[in-house]
């Protein structure tokens, strides 16, 4: 046991240690300048002398090798430099936005794993009658809507027209930071995470569940003369239980990049906002954080749900990792 | 005269009823189909038909309601979203089935490739794929971009083929993985045949069923992601037309309230979405399963 958890920690260090060499060259090869997210404006009435001092500074000159090294040994020592936009320390520029990213993906990540499992035993009980029907169309179709087009639509409706909800920001601006309006901002930001995911995972569980429903022990049960509920709540969910565990957390990533394109749409300040700002603009110390914060998250979640998959059934021994939609996971 | 051969105790069969012959289309998502396939007619004909400068510049008519002239109104710049409706359709329409085309073209070498390699170098190339496939994504595209140059819809597909391949891969190595040991395979491989002989005439008639529901959603995916990478900036820019670029100026038409700027390219593109969606799913029909025991 011990030994199983040492060696998958060393498989993610190992993973998440190629996955910031991999990030650190691809983010200093692409063309761009960094010095503008810094000085802004200014550096094109820059000297090559000024240049070559600002450069110096933000430790831009040597080789990427060297950079690279540099970054790492800081890192060991909890230094992730500062942002070059916000001039201030990486970590800190991110402490503001978490909390604001973990309300948001976070309490639609427990909305989506309630919802889809209620919504998956309903279908799985009304197999191929109305209610099953209606909840499987309906996932069909929303899982053709792009989010960024829900969030619009949405926008348009509650915020433009009927002037209900407001579009964009966490806050009002100029008002005192109170819950109830928190809570107003986070309305149809939450409405586009939970729908744009839920009737995804409702299926998944639905067919889960439908899966087990053709066992022979169900068979067995009915004969026995116990109770359909009996049957679906004490035997069947019990046994889909660690397969959904294992479907939400491959889950984890998507949602998260699901919540990254809605945080862009409502201009949301959330990490979604930063990551895409900080790959644009090249904020490099920045980037790195966020990638290898979001990359190691989905490391985390695919071994997560392998583990649980080997648990029940030792037979997949690293075959396959779950299965989760392909989606602009960002 | 009696006809002496005449058998008794034979029961007159009854004419046989014509049984009512089953449509070929029965079950069968005929709206999906016609619908796709009528936008896809528009896109080709409509492109081809359309003179250019309805799309152009027309700095007289911004921002224009639907009307007699502009049946969908016009955007911002001036430009008839009608015509652009179709000329955009081509290029999502292309982006959509090109990169389809790059995504199942890699996923089959690669996960052959995986499936068929020794288990320590099949591991490392799964895992090395992972970390690849936990880089940001926005990051990716703009880095795959600088590299191929200006954003154009070559390199988009190229992006979008190259960024979408990896479930596909999974199921393939699986599949992949059980067949290897199997006597024809080996037998092949007795008599010489290459990597790519085997893959193709052995292991790809055995897996192909299993990726074409798989491939079909990968042209929804394909559109999707298009339209959102457009939207965000990072995609095709303005002046080239495709559903998402439409989108992408979408902020000006929340501020003026102009509905149609969003509604109407939106709707074309979640329609093609969800025929495309339907056609998949029919596909994936025949894997029929049993009756439950409640």
């Amino acid at each position: 046991m011990v030994k199983t958890a040492g060696r998958k920690f060393l498989e993610l260090l190992l993973s998440i240690f190629f996955l910031s060499v991999i990030i650190f060259y691809i983010a200093r090869l692409t063309p761009g300048d960094p010095l503008i997210s810094y000085y802004g404006e200014r550096v094109e009435k820059m000297s090559p002398e000024e240049r070559e001092r600002a450069e110096e500074r933000l430790g831009l000159n040597s080789s990427v090798s060297n950079q690279y090294l540099r970054w790492l040994a800081d890192a060991f020592h909890g230094e992730f430099g500062i942002s070059y936009k916000y001039k201030m320390d990486v970590t800190e520029v991110i402490g503001e936005r978490i909390g604001n990213t973990f309300i948001l993906g976070g309490i639609g990540f427990l909305f989506i794993f309630g919802g889809s499992l209620l919504l998956g035993i309903l279908c799985a009980w009304y197999e191929d009658r109305l209610p099953d029907h209606m909840i499987c169309k309906m996932g069909t179709a929303v899982s053709c809507i792009p989010e960024f087009w829900l969030s619009l639509i949405l926008i348009l409706i509650f915020a433009v027209n009927l002037r209900w909800l407001p579009s964009s920001g966490a806050y009002t601006i100029g008002i005192k930071r109170s819950a109830a309006d928190r809570i107003l901002h986070l309305i149809l930001p939450m409405t586009v995470v939970v729908a744009g995911h839920l009737w995804y995972y409702a299926y998944m569980i639905r067919n889960l569940i439908l899966e087990e429903v053709r066992t022979d022990y169900v068979l067995l049960a009915k004969a026995k003369g116990l109770k359909k509920r009996r049957i679906m709540f004490r035997h069947c969910l019990r046994n889909t239980f660690p397969s959904y565990l294992s479907i939400m957390a491959v889950s984890v990533p998507h949602i998260l990049g699901g919540t990254y394109i809605v945080e862009t749409v409502f201009s949301y300040p959330g990490l979604g906002t930063l990551i895409y700002e900080s790959a644009r603009y090249k904020d490099y110390n920045l980037l790195m954080f966020l990638s290898l914060m979001s990359g190691a998250l989905v490391i985390l979640c695919n071994m997560a749900a392998q583990v649980l998959n080997e648990r029940i059934d030792p037979r997949i021994k690293s075959e396959n990792m779950g299965k989760a939609p392909e989606g602009i996971g960002l | 005269m009696t006809n002496n051969f005449e058998l008794v105790g034979i029961k007159p069969t009854p004419r046989k009823e014509t049984v009512q012959k089953e449509k070929w289309y029965k079950g069968k998502p005929v709206f999906s189909g016609v619908l796709l396939a009528l936008i896809a007619a528009g896109c080709l004909l409509g492109g081809l038909l359309m003179t250019e400068d309805s799309a152009a510049l027309n700095l007289q008519n911004c921002g224009l309601p639907p009307n007699g002239e502009f049946l969908f109104g016009t955007d911002t710049m001036g430009r008839d979203i009608f015509s652009m409706i179709w000329l955009g359709g081509r290029v999502s329409l292309f982006i959509g089935i090109s990169s389809t085309i790059i995504s199942t073209i890699t996923a089959i070498v690669f996960g052959a490739l995986s499936g068929s390699a020794p288990v320590w170098a099949d591991t490392i190339l799964m895992r090395l794929t992972e970390i690849l496939f936990s880089v940001p994504e926005p990051l990716l595209v703009i880095f795959i971009q600088a590299v191929l140059g200006e954003a154009n819809v070559f390199s988009l597909s190229f992006v979008i083929g190259v960024t979408g391949w990896m479930s596909m891969a999974k199921i393939i190595r699986t599949e992949v993985r059980q067949l290897r040991g199997s006597e024809y395979v080996i037998a092949s491989k007795c008599m010489g045949g290459g990597f790519f002989h085997i893959l193709k005439k052995h292991l790809a008639p055995n897996f192909i069923s299993s990726i074409m529901f798989m491939a079909v959603m990968n042209i929804r995916n394909g559109i999707m992601v298009e339209a959102t990478l457009s939207f965000m900036g990072i995609g095709l820019p303005v002046e080239v037309i495709s559903w998402g670029s439409m989108l992408s100026l979408s902020e000006k038409a929340l501020l003026s309230n102009a509905w149609w700027m969003i509604v109407i390219p939106g709707a074309f593109l979640v329609a093609t979405l969800m025929c495309i969606t339907s056609l998949g799913n029919d596909l994936r029909k025949s894997m029929n399963r049993g009756q439950g025991y409640f």
